[in-house]
């Protein structure tokens, strides 16, 4: 169906889909996690994920919310450099390939990424990568919550709270229901659905305007928009580099997949993952360059997405657009539930209140943890306090800081344990001041270079040596 | 310095086809996974 008039989502067709979907994701978490025996088939899906479920989980906990509506948000703020530098994303996955084989390598029988940060740089390191982790992981379950209520309030009538609540609800039900193999079953699910309606409508943003008419309205009004030397852009450019291998190289959730992946798998699926991802941006960005096209008048910038697709489309775009952020949403948020509830269950539950827990009280009380996760998310969630894009960038601080000390933990034998913990808090603390005195788009780029100063210098003047062998907790 | 109409298509074209290409890779790799029973 195409067709230029205004449509909004009829209210009883948002819960007819969201019923539906609901539905499928709960059934295929439910029949998966039946197989999940034991603590590691409920945390790592039993660490023998094949190629394809393995490359699709990748790319599907990428694809966020904040690919689908925030790609499209940056493209309106800051024009052509906003999707390519979003795309730039994908630059995290690829460079986690050969460190995924690496970590595997190194730590067959580890849970988190918490597990290395202790047993390679010592409890002080490992405090405040834990506290710059959970900033980030609730930053991002609040960012994707959010978005779960901004989507449905853009596309019906459904009030904020509602479609924020729901959307969470049912993500920690399947997650409850079937751990990490619940996770990376409905993840290929929802890839399949997300790619397919981006194509749909970057199909018809091209064929009902064409880009002839999309780049002279552009032109006409948002001149700014095109041009390839807009200094905030380019800095952007730079600070998402950095912020998305931050985010990837200091996350459970991409530690839990690594350790969860069968033999061979990690690197393979992180290299595929990596390159499909990486038109996903330009494609969603892409679609808010419509917008003058259309006559649209965007009331926030976080709802251009959705708002462009609903007036090209009419229902059947806001359809596609509130089925893909739907899965978008899911596909995310159930990854972050697992893997938070995980680094909380192995390095807080086990690592500082019950050092003696057997995996039967583990794995009940990482259920417990994925329910009090999703309450915690709920409440923070109901102001909505600031939009995507802010607060994404808010968290490159913390992320960013984490990205040396990784590196150097995983291949140099004399990185310094007291050099890596400052590199990540004196890192962290530098990226708050830039975002706060210069802008959102500086935050990960100062915050990864006063770390990366910290750890080579701290290494030089202090080496201490360190044996591979020390992080197989099993030996 | 603006970007041309002909370099943004090139650009969003490129973008398009590859996004295309990801869903029928995907679904190969899941055939192929399911028959030699790697799924897992």
């Amino acid at each position: 169906m195409t067709g230029h008039h205004d449509a909004v989502l009829p209210v009883d067709t948002a819960w007819l889909i969201i019923a539906a979907f609901s539905a499928l994701w709960i059934i295929v978490g439910w029949w998966l996690g039946r197989k999940a025996t034991g603590l590691d088939g409920y945390m790592l899906a039993g660490r023998n994920v094949g190629l394809a479920l393995a490359s699709a989980t990748a790319m599907a906990t990428w694809v966020t919310s904040n690919t689908t509506m925030a790609a499209p948000q940056l493209t309106l703020q800051l024009g052509i450099w906003g999707m390519v530098g979003y795309a730039l994303g994908s630059v995290g996955l690829l460079l986690f390939a050969p460190m995924a084989k690496r970590i595997r390598k190194l730590m067959p029988n580890a849970y988190t990424s918490g597990d290395f940060i202790r047993l390679r740089y010592g409890k002080g390191a490992w405090r405040v990568f834990l506290v710059i982790s959970f900033a980030y992981g609730l930053g991002w379950l609040i960012s994707l919550g959010m978005a779960g209520g901004v989507l449905i309030n853009a596309l019906s009538s459904i009030d904020y709270r509602i479609g924020m609540t729901v959307i969470l609800t049912i993500c920690v039900i399947y997650t409850l229901l079937g751990g990490l193999r619940a996770v990376i079953g409905t993840d290929f699910i929802q890839t399949i659905l997300i790619l397919i309606g981006i194509i749909t409508l970057a199909w018809f943003a091209i064929t009902d305007i064409g880009f002839e008419r999309i780049h002279s309205n552009v032109l006409e009004t948002r001149p700014e928009l095109l041009n390839l030397l807009l200094p905030a852009a380019i800095m952007f450019l730079f600070n998402n580099l950095f912020f998305g291998v931050g985010e990837i190289f200091h996350s459970n959730v991409w530690w839990s997949r690594a350790f969860a992946f069968g033999e061979g798998v990690g690197f393979k699926a992180y290299i595929i993952a990596g390159l499909l991802w990486m038109p996903i941006p330009i494609v969603a960005g892409f679609i808010a360059l419509a917008s003058p096209a259309i006559g649209l008048n965007i009331p926030a910038a976080d709802m251009v997405g959705p708002m462009v697709a609903a007036k090209l489309l009419g229902l059947t775009g806001a359809v596609i657009v509130f089925i893909v952020v739907f899965a978008a949403l899911a596909s995310s948020l159930d990854s972050l539930l697992a893997a938070t509830a995980d680094l909380i269950t192995q390095d807080v539950y086990k690592g500082h209140i019950r050092p003696d827990a057997n995996n039967e009280e583990l794995r009940k009380a990482a259920k417990i943890i994925i329910l009090v996760l999703g309450m915690i998310t709920w409440l923070l969630c109901i102001p909505r306090m600031t939009t995507l894009g802010e607060l994404l960038f808010f968290m490159g601080a913390f992320v960013a800081s984490t990205i040396w000390p990784i590196i150097a933990g995983l291949y140099w034998k004399n990185a310094n344990p007291t050099g890596a913990m400052l590199a990540m808090a004196l890192g962290t603390v530098a990226g708050l001041t830039a975002y706060f005195e210069i802008g959102f788009y500086v935050a990960a780029l100062v915050s990864t270079a006063v770390s990366m100063l910290i750890v080579i210098a701290s290494t030089w003047l202090w080496p201490c040596e360190y044996n591979w062998l020390d992080l197989d907790e099993a030996i | 310095m603006i970007i041309s109409s002909t370099a943004l298509s090139i650009l969003v074209t490129t973008a398009l086809i590859i996004t295309v290409l990801a869903p029928v890779i995907l679904m190969g790799l899941f055939i192929r996974d399911k028959k030699r029973g790697q799924l897992w």
